[in-house]
């Protein structure tokens, strides 16, 4: 049985398109009405009629037909070009329509009004009077009605419009990348493998509301060959210490990744030379305090000492480092070791790497840097006054004076020096530490000079330091000025430019070069190393004189490493362990590298110079204090209103438990006067260098 | 090679160089130039026609111009090259040797 349904505007046109379709007169098939056409308001809501017509007869009619199909197309088109309600020769959607309906498998003609379709990557649609379909676009997916692409989300379509549908592949190609990094030891690849996307648009079922998707087929693809990334090591010469593992899982691996493709060796630091005490060296920080704040002068510390033959330290001598490879293949060097420099003084020999005393006495061993200093000092006993009888006392170890020191006489030692009565009038100096019991009046006190010419010197060093270091980047960055040409570098060297520096931009340079020149030339005598002569001697060749010697970029970068070295070393100080300790000074001068005590009832009119801490316990009665790492005084000042300078560096407090009206004190260079008696102050430079109590 | 011309206006000197300011150009600078300068009370410099300097040229200008003022000779630098004046600037000449002559 043959049967369609077949639409028109009123059920008489609906039954003679049928008719005519299945080219039969209207006797040879049963008609059924399934809906009566209604005309709507303004065309909306209008319904078409529908019926449907059914033959009777033999399947050879219909085979008949459908063997004949391409005439029955033909015949189809033109009908369908007559057709009132379907003016639209796009229509794609009928021939399908059609099977569906002669089929009679799928959905009736009618229940595919209003409703939209997609069989086979194609979009159908069948208009209905009452509503158009909506299609939902999405992602990926490109609607192009009447050859306007549709940006919305959501549209409606007809039968009218010509749809076409166009789906967007993605392809990425595989992005990778090698960098070194800043030492050339490690090597890293960075893989991003490609990929594509294939998409396919699902079929959808007819409906009115309809959702164009896709299928979605990722593939990803790593392009990165083994080629590509030889070629690449190759252009950035990287040759060691290759990992042919990481480089394989590189070319195989499908999800972003790094890999460290090669890695080269470091360098293994080395081990200075050092040596190895066998015996106690240390000096005792001389006198200390009780809880009470008393000090009880017998109970000084023992004294190391050593016999004549004894190994007093070992010297080892240096490990050297490794040198390491970079992936370019370059060397590494580790870091240079140094062997230590051995001065052997008085009293010790070197007998294969031991250090042995030949004479009894105090060992000292001291180090800076890899200096070391190694002695045993004797020690001399003076057991009556020193006077014109006994004349004035120069040993280079410790002295040891039971009585007096009288006036005009000079003590000078190596070591530490003890005095047991007073001393009046007389020069006391030593590279090691002072200690009176007695009365100091009117003389002059030294412990531990050649630290301050190091310590000044070293500071120095470190401000003029910065500035080369400045001076070797501008020349640089000068060098990089497309208008400036390096030509007479090579013949004047860098002379006339450094002039022209020191002239404006680096004008405060010079007081600072001069100053080192000067203050080496100084105390060039206490200057054991070298190296302090040598950079000076290069300051002035450089810098100070006009001379015709030309100086390359290189030299100066030699002479700014030489400085620092000479800084850093400075900071180590060569006699931590140098104080002076007395009970009372009259009229005198105390200067020490170390800290200064005074423990007795305090100084009067004394100048008191000490570069650590400097601790009074009894008062301050005029003259001028100074400690490098702080002053703590308990009293200071007089009623008398005698002037009276209690001073520290900037960093440092000043702590007095009384202090008189009068008394100055001095933190940098900010000065403050006592306006009346106060009780425990506590003053410091605030951040606006201002002097602030606690 | 380094040369200069120059054309009097009055009593003024205007002094074109030509060519780099370098170590080369010293001797031109000291034995040709100078003898010429020191009857003139103003005398004006043009850079326009000098691409490169080094540290020497920069050195001699400086002495040049130093020694001019201090015999109370107005000097003035005109129509320097960018780059040039870079170099200037970086060496703070225009510190040295008065904001104003450099026109």
């Amino acid at each position: 049985m043959q049967s369609i349904v077949s639409k028109g505007k009123s059920v008489k046109e609906a039954v003679h398109l049928g008719l005519e379709l299945m080219e039969v007169k209207k006797n040879e098939v049963s008609i059924e009405i399934i809906q009566y056409g209604t005309k709507g308001f303004f065309g909306i809501g209008g319904k078409n009629a529908v019926v449907k017509l059914s033959k009777q007869e033999s399947n050879t009619t219909s085979r008949q037909s459908k063997t004949n199909s391409i005439d029955y197309y033909k015949t189809m088109e033109h009908l369908v070009d007559d057709l009132p309600f379907e003016q639209s020769s796009v229509f794609e959607g009928y021939p399908i329509d059609y099977a569906i309906d002669v089929s009679q498998k799928e959905m009736t003609e009618q229940e595919l009004e209003g409703k939209a379709w997609v069989t086979d990557g194609t979009i159908y649609v069948k208009d209905s009077e009452t509503q158009y379909p909506i299609v939902e676009i999405g992602k990926g997916v490109q609607l192009f009605k009447n050859n306007q692409m549709v940006k919305e989300k959501k549209t409606i379509v007809s039968e009218k419009d010509a749809l076409e549908i166009t789906l967007e592949d993605e392809q990425q190609d595989t992005r990778w990348n090698i960098t070194i990094d800043q030492h050339k030891l490690n090597v890293l690849l960075e893989v991003n493998p490609g990929h594509t996307i294939t998409r396919k648009l699902q079929d959808v079922e007819p409906n009115q509301q309809i959702e164009l998707t896709v299928d979605e087929h990722k593939e990803t693809i790593n392009t990165l060959t083994y080629e590509d990334i030889r070629n690449k090591m190759e252009t950035l010469r990287i040759t060691y210490g290759i990992n042919q593992n990481e480089i394989r899982k590189a070319l195989e691996t499908n999800v972003p990744s790094s890999y460290e493709i090669a890695t080269g060796s470091k360098a293994k630091p080395g081990v200075d030379g050092r040596i190895e005490l066998m015996v106690e060296v240390d000096t005792k920080n001389g006198l200390i305090e009780d809880d009470a704040g008393k000090v009880d002068f017998r109970e000084l510390k023992m004294i190391p000492t050593v016999e004549e033959g004894q190994i007093i330290a070992i010297i080892h001598p240096p490990i050297p480092g490794k040198r390491g490879t970079t992936v370019t293949n370059e060397p590494l060097p580790a870091k240079e070791t140094h062997p230590i420099v051995l001065k052997s003084e008085i009293g010790v020999t070197v007998v294969e790497d031991n250090i042995i005393a030949t004479t009894a006495g105090r060992p000292f061993v001291e180090q800076r840097g890899p200096f070391i200093k190694a002695s045993v000092i004797p020690k001399l006993v003076h057991n009556g006054n020193v006077d014109i009888s006994s004349g004035n006392i120069r040993f280079d170890g410790d002295i040891e004076i039971r009585g007096e020191v009288e006036e005009n006489m000079i003590v000078e030692g190596g070591g530490d020096i003890i005095i047991y009565k007073s001393a009046s009038d007389a020069t006391i100096t030593t590279s090691k530490s002072i200690i009176t019991y007695g009365n100091v009046t009117g003389s002059e006190l030294s412990a531990g000079k050649s630290n301050m010419l190091i310590t000044e010197l070293g500071h120095l060093l470190g401000i003029i330091q910065i500035q080369v270091e400045k001076m070797i980047s501008f020349i640089k960055q000068l060098s990089q000025s497309p208008a400036f040409k390096s030509s007479d570098f090579s013949r004047g060297g860098l002379n006339p430019l450094i002039h022209i520096l020191l002239e404006k931009k680096f004008n405060s340079f010079l007081p600072l070069a001069k100053k080192y020149v000067e203050v080496t030339r100084k105390g060039e005598e206490y200057l054991e190393e070298e190296d302090w002569r040598k950079v000076a001697t290069s300051i002035q060749q450089i810098f100070l004189t006009l001379s015709n010697q030309t100086t390359s970029l290189e030299q100066l970068k030699i002479l700014s490493r030489k400085m620092k070295e000479l800084h850093e070393y400075s900071k180590t100080p060569i006699e931590p362990d140098s104080y002076i300790t007395i009970s009372n000074a009259l009229n005198s001068s105390l200067y020490c590298s170390g800290n200064i005590l005074i423990i007795g009832q305090g100084c009067v009119n004394t100048k008191v110079h000490s570069g650590g801490q400097l601790k009074i316990t009894g008062s301050v009665r005029g003259g001028e204090v100074y400690g490098r790492q702080g002053a703590e005084i308990k009293e200071s000042g007089s009623n008398s209103g005698t002037k009276t300078v209690i001073a520290v560096p900037s960093d440092q407090k000043i702590r007095i438990g009384r202090a008189f009206e009068g008394t100055v004190l001095k933190i940098g260079h900010i000065q403050h006067i006592v306006k009346e008696n106060r009780n425990n102050i506590t003053a410091r430079i605030n951040s606006e260098g201002q002097i602030v109590f606690e | 090679m380094f040369h200069f011309s120059t054309k009097e206006i009055k009593n003024a000197l205007e002094v074109k160089l030509e060519g780099d300011l370098d170590i080369d150009g010293t001797e031109v600078v000291e034995d040709q130039l100078i003898p010429q300068l020191e009857k003139y009370r103003v005398i004006s410099i043009n850079f326009e026609n000098v691409p490169f300097v080094d540290s020497s040229g920069i050195g001699l200008l400086m002495h040049l111009v130093q020694a001019l003022q201090d015999k109370g000779i107005h000097v003035s630098i005109f129509n320097v090259k960018q780059d040039v004046q870079e170099i200037f600037d970086l060496l703070q000449l225009p510190e040295i040797l008065g904001e104003e002559i450099f026109i």
